[in-house]
């Protein structure tokens, strides 16, 4: 029986030993080794151990030095040699170098809108002490978190504790028209604020002073860009602006626009100390104002909100006494309160959506999802290149073995192929840069944002480029790296099986690439199919073909008179004159009792909306029970429920029954309200929302004009109604808007999101494919030969193309099977969003599998088929 | 170069090598130091002096055939150089002449 040497030692001496010793001092050894086994050998083996130690000495001992010595010249080589693979297979490098820039560039646009969501309000200088002041009130059945405050809370706040430095407001008090020469502009983003309102927030000043450009009545600060449109300069403080036509304000500021990442986008600010309204001290209503309180340093905010409310407490007392009479405790004890929260400032844009949110905010969820698409992407991205290199390597393993032979180390061959991979991704990332620039304005139309190519100046995101290139190169270099480089030269250069033709990991990787393209073509069906659900919903009422026309309060008493001229417009079927629209923010709530005896337990809350008679037939709303208003003073103490409110009140008959409210008049405190009708639920907010109770009351709101056309001619209806418009009302711009677009404008946030799942899930199969075809059209190079012939034994083009095609296909039904709980878990969490939503299908699973499925089968076989067709003569003549 | 040196160990390769001319690779001269000096010496002792002599310029050496025992192992040969020879001789000749200083005294 042979004895081997310890193995241990053996290994030992390897580690230290210099190359050029090794040889013969493992053969010396093993010879010696070799006659002193026979007399024993467990003392043969310790006496080679023995003799491994005693070699542990310098001159034996590897040189740490000796790899540096000609570095530059082979790096040189490395490139050479990279650089002619890159050339010479321009097929695999369009894939690997198109691939790999296309997921970069992807990474890229999702990177700028993450970053840009995530910096919202950072631009403030005070950022991390400024925190919003929130209420949540229950209030017999009404609960609600709300993210405004009553008017005196903030000030009260600031006199009572030291820890706050100082405090402002702002409420969005709409549009108004500004008079420029002879035309009326309408300025939509308007806000009430305080005067304050530059000590917290970070608005730098171009003109003016800002301690006092909000402290008199009738001024006004604007951003630059609408200082300019009015005055083609900045430079106009002491102007005056001419506000609907009858008022004047005073220009006292202009400041910089307000940055893209503010939760706010107001263009003018006029002050608060207009408002009566805002100066009084009521705490138990008047819910109205968002209120920033900026903490001195090293404030808690915790303890903060604790303090504040105590503070809430002691100013409510006196009001439920007055209101509700009730002490605080009895009111408590109903279990109803108001509890105050500070919301972060930076945390107001992604994490905070409640009813008084000046503007519609982001949301987290989105940004995970992104996140995600965009790791998902590049990994696909980087599997292709891993892949493609290691399908490759039959080609590059003779190459490997020459080198071997030739003396090449192993770290020598990890090195060039490193720098082959570093050198594709340096391609890849410079044609992303150009992808990125190309698909930028598109990008911007898709997201509603606008980000431009400068972020590339910066040198934190050349940084982070170099990082990510590097990062990537890595990834993708490294397995093929150690793969390749592992090569046995004498088992490849005598042509045997140094490579494997089925990888396991390889088969892995394909796998988890379709996964996560079937992750993302399920999860876009959903989507899209929940946006289509939504689109298509009966919501109630009908908003095709309905014209909404602004600024009717302009009119006056011409109001009439254009109602007249309208209905004699061709194609005007019907016409109603109120703000409070489906589709738009025109909201008021207000409390209602069962009974004159108001008791505070039985109030309810509902929207109630001043309509006139002609509403319900302009918005094709249904009458369930009842009837409509009808036309003069008759019904001015009439009500319309819809079926959420009288379902609420849980009458039987509700047509029967009255309801009660306060008034402002001091003569009739309370107004008593006869039921008259009930029309159909229809939906009014998001449909991520239940429909709430909601109540017509009869009167005039001219907040806007809704016109219901029946015509084909849609453009000859709107050139008409806006001639009568400019004949009674010149100088006022005729603006109007569609009641559709409107309400997809309400769900702009989803379909922009939605579209853009859809192009990225799109990038993501296509990356997926790229690679796929890649690899198909290696495995069918490398069987050409067998193709050949086995057509000249007669198989068939289709059964050739199977083969060829079936052990893709199985990696494929793999990942079908991993992919499809997981959509199934994700898309289901998502649609939780939604109160009316659409059941999963299970064929929306199966079809995102046959999706995959087809776009594998399609692209395999172009090149099966390709290869199954080809001449056998040709084929087999190929060498 | 000036005189270079060569240690008492470092002597006895130099000879074995000599010795056995064309043969002399590390189990042969182990083997024969072995033989000669009636004692254990181990083969890293030989290596090391070895690549002290080669280094001084005394030996040379190079790759034997590939055979089918030593693992597979090639032997490395080593062959006396001009310049060892010379050494040899020298320290020979000084051995020698100082030897021949001796008085003849019997040591009964």
């Amino acid at each position: 029986m042979k004895i081997n040497p310890p193995q241990r030692a053996l290994q030992f001496l390897r580690w230290f030993c210099r190359e050029d010793y090794l040889e013969e001092i493992e053969g010396d050894l093993i010879e010696v080794f070799e006659i002193e086994v026979q007399q024993s050998s467990k003392r043969a083996k310790w006496k080679f151990a023995w003799s491994v130690i005693k070699y542990f000495r310098p001159e034996f001992i590897k040189s740490f030095k000796h790899k540096e010595y000609n570095a530059y010249g082979m790096y040189k080589s490395y490139f050479k040699i990279g650089w002619r693979n890159l050339a010479k297979n321009k097929g695999y490098s369009l894939i690997n170098i198109g691939g790999l820039a296309i997921g970069l560039a992807a990474c890229m646009l999702i990177g700028l809108y993450v970053h840009h969501e995530l910096s919202y309000d950072q631009f403030n200088e005070k950022a991390d002490r400024i925190y919003r002041a929130d209420m949540e009130i229950k209030f017999g059945d009404n609960h609600m978190n709300i993210a405004v405050t009553n008017p005196t809370f903030g000030e009260t706040a600031l006199s009572d504790f030291a820890q706050i430095e100082q405090t402002t407001r702002l409420r969005f008090y709409g549009g108004f028209l500004v008079k420029k020469g002879d035309v009326n502009i309408r300025e939509g983003n308007v806000a009430w604020a305080d005067s304050t309102l530059f000590d917290v927030f970070t608005l730098p000043v171009i003109a003016g002073n800002p301690k006092t450009a909000l402290t008199e009545p009738n001024s006004i600060v604007l951003t630059e860009s609408v200082a300019r449109k009015y005055f083609d300069k900045t430079d106009v403080v002491g102007q005056t602006l001419t506000i609907n036509n009858t008022e004047t304000r005073k220009i006292t500021a202009v400041i910089k626009d307000i940055p893209s990442n503010a939760h706010f986008h107001f263009t003018s600010f006029i002050p608060n100390i207009e408002d009566k309204s805002a100066s009084q001290d009521i705490w138990a209503g008047y819910q109205n104002w968002n209120t920033y309180l900026l903490l001195k340093p090293g404030v808690d905010p915790n303890t903060m909100t604790t303090e504040l409310n105590r503070m809430l407490d002691r100013h409510l007392e006196p009001d439920l006494k007055k209101f509700v009479n009730k002490s605080l405790a009895e009111f408590n004890n109903q279990g109803d309160f108001f509890k105050v929260s500070l919301t972060k400032l930076t945390d107001i844009h992604l994490h905070s959506d409640k009813p008084g949110e000046l503007y519609a905010n982001g949301n987290m969820e989105y940004i995970y999802i992104f996140s995600v698409i965009a790791v998902f992407i590049l990994f696909i991205a980087i599997i292709n290149f891993m892949n493609l290199a290691t399908a490759r390597s039959a080609n590059r393993a003779r190459e490997v073995g020459v080198r071997k032979v030739m003396g090449s180390l192993r770290h020598n061959l990890i090195h060039q192929f490193l720098t082959e991979s570093f050198l594709t991704c340096l391609f890849a990332m410079l044609l992303s840069v150009g992808i990125t620039y190309l698909s930028l304005p598109l990008f911007n139309e898709l997201t509603g944002k606008s980000f431009d190519f400068s972020f590339l100046g910066s040198g934190s995101v050349i940084f982070l480029m170099i990082g990510l290139t590097l990062v990537v190169g890595l990834l993708s270099g490294s397995y093929p790296a150690f793969y390749l480089s592992a090569f046995q030269p004498v088992a490849v250069l005598r042509g045997s099986k140094g490579y494997s033709k089925k990888s396991v990991f390889r088969n892995t990787l394909v796998a988890f690439q379709f996964s996560a393209s079937i992750l993302l073509i399920a999860g876009t069906l959903i989507v899209f199919l929940q946006m289509e659900y939504i689109r298509s919903k009966d919501l109630g009422y009908s908003r095709a073909q309905k014209l909404i026309i602004n600024n009717i309060d302009q009119l006056g008493q011409q109001l009439e008179p254009f109602k007249n001229n309208l209905t004699q417009v061709a194609g005007v079927e019907g016409l109603s004159v109120t703000g409070f629209l489906p589709v738009n923010f025109n909201r008021s709530v207000n409390a209602f009792f069962p009974s004159p005896t108001m008791d505070i337990n039985t109030a309810i809350s509902i929207q109630s909306w001043i309509v006139d008679e002609n509403y319900l037939p302009t918005m094709d709303m249904k009458v369930v029970a009842g009837r409509n208003f009808h036309k003069g003073k008759a019904d001015t103490l009439s009500i319309i429920l819809n079926e959420a409110a009288a379902k609420f009140l849980g009458w039987g008959d509700v047509l029967e029954h009255k309801l009660y409210r306060l008034t402002e008049k001091e003569t009739s405190p309370i107004a008593e309200y006869n039921v008259i009708g009930i029309v159909k639920d229809f939906h009014f907010s998001s449909l991520r929302e239940q429909v709430k109770p909601l109540a017509f009351l009869y009167g005039e709101d001219r907040g806007g004009l809704t016109v219901k056309v029946n015509s084909t001619d849609m453009a000859s209806v709107i050139n008409n109604i806006e001639a009568q418009w400019k004949s009674i009302s010149p100088g006022f711009p005729f603006e109007y808007s569609f009641m559709d677009q409107d309400f997809e404008n309400l769900y702009k946030s989803e379909r922009q999101i939605g579209n853009l799942i859809t192009i990225f899930a799109s990038l993501s199969i296509f990356i997926s494919c790229l690679g796929l075809f890649g690899l198909a059209t290696y495995v069918t190079e490398q069987r050409t030969k067998e193709i050949g012939i086995r057509k000249v034994l007669g198989a068939s083009v289709a059964g050739i193309t199977t083969l060829l095609s079936k052990d893709f296909l199985k990696i494929v039904l793999i990942a079908i099977v991993i992919a499809t709980p997981v959509a199934y878990y994700l898309t289901y969490q998502w649609l939780q969003g939604f109160v009316y939503r659409i059941s999963l299908q299970w064929w929306v699973f199966v079809g995102a599998g046959l999706i995959a499925l087809g776009i594998a089968l399609f692209t395999i076989s172009f090149q099966a088929i390709k290869a199954a067709l080809a001449n056998p003569v040709k084929s087999l003549r190929s060498e | 170069m000036t005189q270079q040196s060569l240690g008492e160990f470092e002597e006895l390769v130099l000879l074995m090598v000599a010795a056995l001319h064309d043969e002399a690779y590390g189990v042969a001269i182990l083997e024969g130091l072995e033989e000669k000096l009636k004692k254990k010496v181990n083969i890293s002792a030989v290596h090391v002096a070895l690549k002290r002599i080669e280094d001084k310029g005394f030996v040379k050496s190079r790759f034997g055939g590939i055979t089918e025992d030593r693992g597979g192992r090639r032997k490395k040969f080593y062959v006396i150089t001009a310049v060892g020879k010379r050494m040899l001789d020298a320290q020979y000749e000084l051995r020698n002449s100082i030897y021949k200083q001796i008085p003849k005294i019997s040591f009964g």
